[in-house]
């Protein structure tokens, strides 16, 4: 069963020098447990497509059905709602809350989406050893290395326990080895039934992927 | 993890704008508090003046408060006055520009002299010897201001000689010689407080009228069962055509003549230090914010909703500018306070008048007015918030 689906999507960026197409019928799905990754030059359409598919903007045509229902019916609470309890986002500049700890920042979200104290406590336990970082629990951002922050992002992201992970370039501003580690915890957070659309330069972290893909100028080529 | 934890949270974390932000405002909050200190201060001031010198009612020759004349027939006027059964007590006041000399000619001054028809209790404190009711046997005792006697060089038991004068009319009358029974504060005395009170009696004797002569005020004190308001209207009733006021009315009517420009004066001053208020707070919290619009776009992109978002802004704006507000009342009652004190140095005012005067009306005013200034400031950051698209704003993010 697809967890999202892209069909035949396009999006232009209005420019003062002229309309501008990131996305050119662009068609893609994503079943329930599956680990995609999408490759492609600089400003080829990766995040606006990962941005489309996660319900954070929205295409000039074509649709975007996610777990059965077109996006574009949905009203911007709704949609929030969505993306809160059922989408998780990682980011290259993992935009953690610097003024919370590593704990409070996974929190956050389950608060958001209404969990009580004791049970979210509970869940953000858990995946602080789920990322290993229990040890860094009451750290800020500012106190983590950039390895640490990401993992703490991910953790954030998984809080509510989403169908599917959305990572945009998640291992730009880390090195080979941490990197790698993080590429590690995707496979692990994939096996344990989260489905995975990585958009990335990283060849190595691509190669982990169930399913490659390349874009080019705004269209999927591979 | 509540809009007022992030917020708290938040401000904690960027201390030097939070504390910049915090003194700003508790300036600018002192200074708007001492505007509506001063807006209402000097007739709050006049008012208790007038209600602790213990008459309620008073009667005023042509001219109304402001143009005083002499009363004709004061004293026909004043026995009328005493019969009513809502009045109490009646004093008469004649005032008269006078020439005090101390024994020996040493020093003299030019003083107001007082003429009361009795002890006209309240109108001034006895700091030194006695009033002029326990006085009896002497044909002219007098009352001194305290600065007058300590300038002349004279106390209780001591004699001075005072002419009176006439305005606009020569003299060629003798001075009298007064002996000093008390020296006093004088209510409406000003910082020079060149004021002597004398009986009726020894006034007109000093300004040689032949008669009990037309008082320039009468003071009524109405009985407490009957209340200001019946004792005016009983007088009015009894003798038409008089001007008679109540201290109610008279504050009223120099709350429209007197004390407007103070209030005008303080509108433009409030209006404008809430404006800057506003200012520093949403300068800062709007450079705050875009300072923070990639970790705002992904707090929306991971769910966040827009109105916890908007309740932290509010919350950081309610914490910068309640801090910063509550700081502005004691920097304000300082300010007011050294203010005070220069203002009140201006000549020929009463020494007991103050310009800033605490009222709870002033802080509700003020607390009103930085919750508006709080929520006008966090508006637009809010806006910002609300409307960013959030794919683009992260896609600047990165890119920048």
């Amino acid at each position: 069963m697809d967890i999202v689906r892209a069909n035949d999507v396009s999006r232009v960026f209005p420019m003062p020098a002229g309309p501008v197409a990131a996305l050119r019928r662009v068609s893609l799905a994503i079943g329930a447990g599956e680990h995609v990754a999408i490759t492609g030059p600089s400003g080829c359409g990766k995040s606006t497509l990962l941005h489309l598919l996660g319900g954070v903007d929205a295409p000039t045509d074509g649709s975007i059905v996610f777990e059965g229902r077109d996006l574009a019916s949905l009203s911007e609470p709704e949609r929030g709602r969505l993306r809160l309890t059922r989408i998780g986002f990682v980011f290259q500049r993992f935009f953690l809350l610097p003024m919370l700890t590593a704990a409070e920042n996974i929190e956050l979200p389950q608060a958001e989406a209404g969990a009580a104290t004791s049970a979210r406590r509970s869940r953000t336990r858990e995946l602080l050893a789920y990322v290993g970082l229990t040890d860094r629990a009451d750290h800020l951002p500012s106190q983590l290395s950039g390895g640490e922050m990401q993992r703490a992002a991910i953790a954030r992201a998984l809080a509510n326990r989403p169908a599917l992970l959305l990572a945009d370039e998640p291992t730009g501003e880390l090195d080979e080895a941490t990197s790698d580690t993080i590429a590690d915890l995707f496979d692990r957070v994939n096996a344990d039934g989260t489905a995975i659309l990585v958009v990335t330069h990283n060849p190595s972290l691509a190669s982990r992927a169930s399913r490659r893909l390349a874009m080019r100028s705004g269209r999927l080529v591979a | 993890m509540s809009a007022l934890h992030l917020a708290w949270r938040t401000v904690r974390r960027y201390r030097a704008q939070t504390i910049l932000a915090i003194a700003g405002v508790a300036v600018i909050g002192a200074l708007l508090f001492d505007m509506l200190l001063l807006s209402r201060g000097l007739l709050l001031s006049f008012a208790d003046l007038l209600e602790h010198a213990g008459y309620d009612v008073r009667i005023v020759g042509g001219g109304g408060m402001t143009l005083r004349m002499p009363i004709p027939d004061s004293a026909a006027i004043a026995d009328a006055v005493r019969r009513l059964p809502e009045t109490e007590t009646v004093v008469l006041v004649r005032i008269l520009p006078a020439r005090l000399a101390a024994p020996g000619g040493k020093s003299s001054a030019s003083v107001a002299l007082i003429g009361v028809s009795g002890a006209a209790a309240g109108a001034w404190t006895i700091v030194r010897g006695v009033d002029l009711d326990r006085a009896s046997g002497d044909a002219c005792p007098v009352i001194l201001g305290r600065s007058l006697a300590a300038r002349v060089g004279v106390g209780p038991g001591d004699h001075v000689r005072i002419n009176a004068e006439q305005v606009g009319v020569s003299s060629a009358l003798p001075a009298i010689t007064c002996r000093i029974v008390g020296v006093g504060q004088f209510a409406f005395g000003g910082a020079g407080d060149d004021t002597v009170a004398t009986t009726l009696d020894a006034l007109h004797r000093a300004s040689g009228e032949d008669r009990v002569g037309d008082a320039d005020l009468i003071l009524v004190a109405s009985r407490p069962a009957a209340g200001s308001a019946a004792a005016v209207a009983a007088i009015q009733r009894a003798r038409p055509g008089l001007a008679v006021y109540s201290n109610d009315e008279v504050v009223e009517q120099f709350n429209r003549n007197g004390f407007a420009y103070f209030r005008q004066i303080s509108l433009v001053l409030s209006s404008l230090t809430m404006v800057f208020a506003f200012l520093l707070v949403a300068t800062l919290l709007t450079v705050s914010v875009n300072q923070r619009l990639g970790e705002i776009a992904a707090l929306r992109a991971i769910g966040i909703g827009r109105s916890r978002i908007a309740a932290m802004l509010l919350w950081e704006s309610a914490l910068l500018v309640g801090v910063g507000g509550l700081l502005a009342l004691p920097l304000g009652e300082l300010l007011a306070l050294g203010l005070d004190r220069i203002l009140r140095q201006m000549p020929a005012l009463p020494e007991q008048l103050h310009f800033f005067v605490f009222e709870p009306r002033a802080l509700v005013i003020h607390i009103a007015v930085l919750v508006v200034t709080a929520v006008a400031a966090a508006a637009y950051p809010m806006w910002i918030t609300a409307r960013m698209p959030i794919a683009a704003t992260l896609r600047r993010e990165v890119v920048g």
